[in-house]
């Protein structure tokens, strides 16, 4: 009987094995939002995820127009959201680089970035 | 490698399914034998004896396993949280830092405290107070694998819900298998010692794990329908995702296995109250025995399963 259950189960497998899932959608949203135009340099950027996230090995990195960091560094972690303070980086495009590593153990990343208009 | 359309991670998958497997194993048989066994043993004495040395002896190994299991799931989930490669990451820098720091590491301590507590109280299992005491502490090792998981990381009162509904569906689970690998052990005895003693003591404990098994059977859909809710959502992410074919599959599983235990229950059961020694009877015996093995295999590929789907990202997050 044994047999024939597994025997059974191999159609079903073919059947179900068809297809890719993709496209990881973890960052629920940030402030400032992503893609977004904002007047003057935020003081700091804080991204809400959809699980709750281990501070010791989760980072975020943000650059200026001209690729420097304006991070300062260790970001703050509560619960799914993370947030880092920024240094003065002027205006232009702002991209920023995230890393987390989610409670139940898993690793992902991503990136976005945001306008500064002066 | 690519499965169901889902990428796998090899080592992880099967050092998870080995210790879910064993855990289970262990805190089931602790309970078969403090509900089941040690309740229906007053008729048949040495019968008793002999079914509590071999359940004995599966809590000690599948303890060992367990342990040993845990501790190689710590070192790989260590490097895969460093993202560094297995070799790189067995620094105690590294390793002092997801220990001390990350959840995962913080419950996997416990659970290894928890574990030397039943070695401890197995090592003095005569006494009640180390019987009692291994089975609640084999409880908390079994219910802290919800913190290790999905349900860990859900926020909000959210993450309650899915924390409770993960706790209890782990230990209907280990009270399901565990149960039936005692309830094999305990069925083979009866059929190679045919008293009528021997027979009635298998029918109790038996009838006793059947009663049991509704309740978990129960307990295992409903909870099983909350996390899959919270960590499928949609139909269409059920169909389309790696995570939700792997579930349908499980799901498949799990009703073969339900088939099984109702034949079990409905036909076999009841078989064994027919005079004892009869051929009609030891049939009911056999086949009860052979069915219980068949429901282990069904359980170990669910579990097989359940080592995969922990290592995916829950369908919810694709859609």
């Amino acid at each position: 009987m044994r047999r024939t259950t597994l025997a059974g189960l191999i159609p079903l497998l073919l059947l179900l094995a068809t297809g890719e899932a993709s496209a990881h959608a973890f960052l629920d949203h940030a402030e400032p939002r992503v893609g977004n135009t904002v007047a003057t340099a935020p003081r700091e950027v804080t991204l809400w995820f959809t699980q709750k996230l281990e501070p010791a090995f989760s980072t975020i990195t943000v650059t200026n127009s001209a690729g420097q960091r304006v991070d300062t560094g260790k970001a703050r972690v509560s619960g799914s959201q993370m947030t880092v303070s920024l240094r003065s980086g002027g205006a232009g495009t702002y991209h920023v680089t995230w890393r987390v590593l989610s409670v139940d153990a898993h690793t992902t990343d991503g990136s976005f970035s945001f306008q500064v208009s002066k | 490698m690519n499965w169901l359309g889902a990428a796998v991670d090899g080592p992880l998958v099967v050092i998870r399914a080995i210790h879910f497997a064993a855990t289970a194993i262990l805190t089931g048989t602790l309970i078969f034998r403090a509900v089941v066994a040690e309740a229906a043993s007053a008729s048949a004495r040495p019968a008793a004896i002999v079914v509590g040395t071999q359940t004995l002896r599966v809590a000690w190994t599948s303890l060992a396993i367990s342990a040993a299991s845990g501790m190689i799931w710590l070192l790989l989930v260590a490097a895969s949280m460093s993202g560094l490669s297995f070799g790189e990451s067995m620094t105690s820098d590294v390793l002092s830092t997801v220990v001390n720091e990350t959840q995962f590491g913080r419950v996997s301590e416990i659970r290894l405290v928890l574990a030397v507590i039943i070695a401890g109280c197995l090592a003095y299992v005569r006494f009640p107070l180390a019987r009692g005491l291994a089975l609640a502490t084999s409880l908390g090792l079994t219910a802290a694998l919800a913190w290790t998981g999905h349900a860990g990381s859900t926020a909000g009162e959210m993450g309650i819900l899915h924390l409770t509904a993960d706790t209890l569906h782990l230990l209907a689970a280990a009270i399901w298998l565990g149960g039936l690998v005692s309830l094999v052990l305990l069925l083979s005895v009866s059929r190679r010692d045919q008293t009528p003693a021997v027979v009635s003591f298998a029918r109790d404990a038996t009838q006793r794990f059947s009663v049991m098994g509704i309740a978990v059977v129960v307990v295992v859909f409903a909870t099983g329908i909350i996390n899959a809710w919270i960590l499928v959502g949609s139909w269409h992410a059920l169909i389309v995702t790696g995570y939700g074919r792997l579930l349908i599959l499980k799901v498949v599983l799990f009703a073969a296995m339900l088939l099984i235990a109702a034949a079990n229950r409905f036909w076999l059961t009841p078989r064994l109250a027919l005079p004892s020694g009869s051929e009609p009877q030891y049939e009911a015996v056999h086949r009860l025995e052979r069915n219980s093995m068949i429901e282990i295999a069904l359980a170990l590929l669910i579990f097989a399963i359940v080592g995969m789907l922990g290592t995916l990202h829950p369908a919810i997050h694709f859609l």
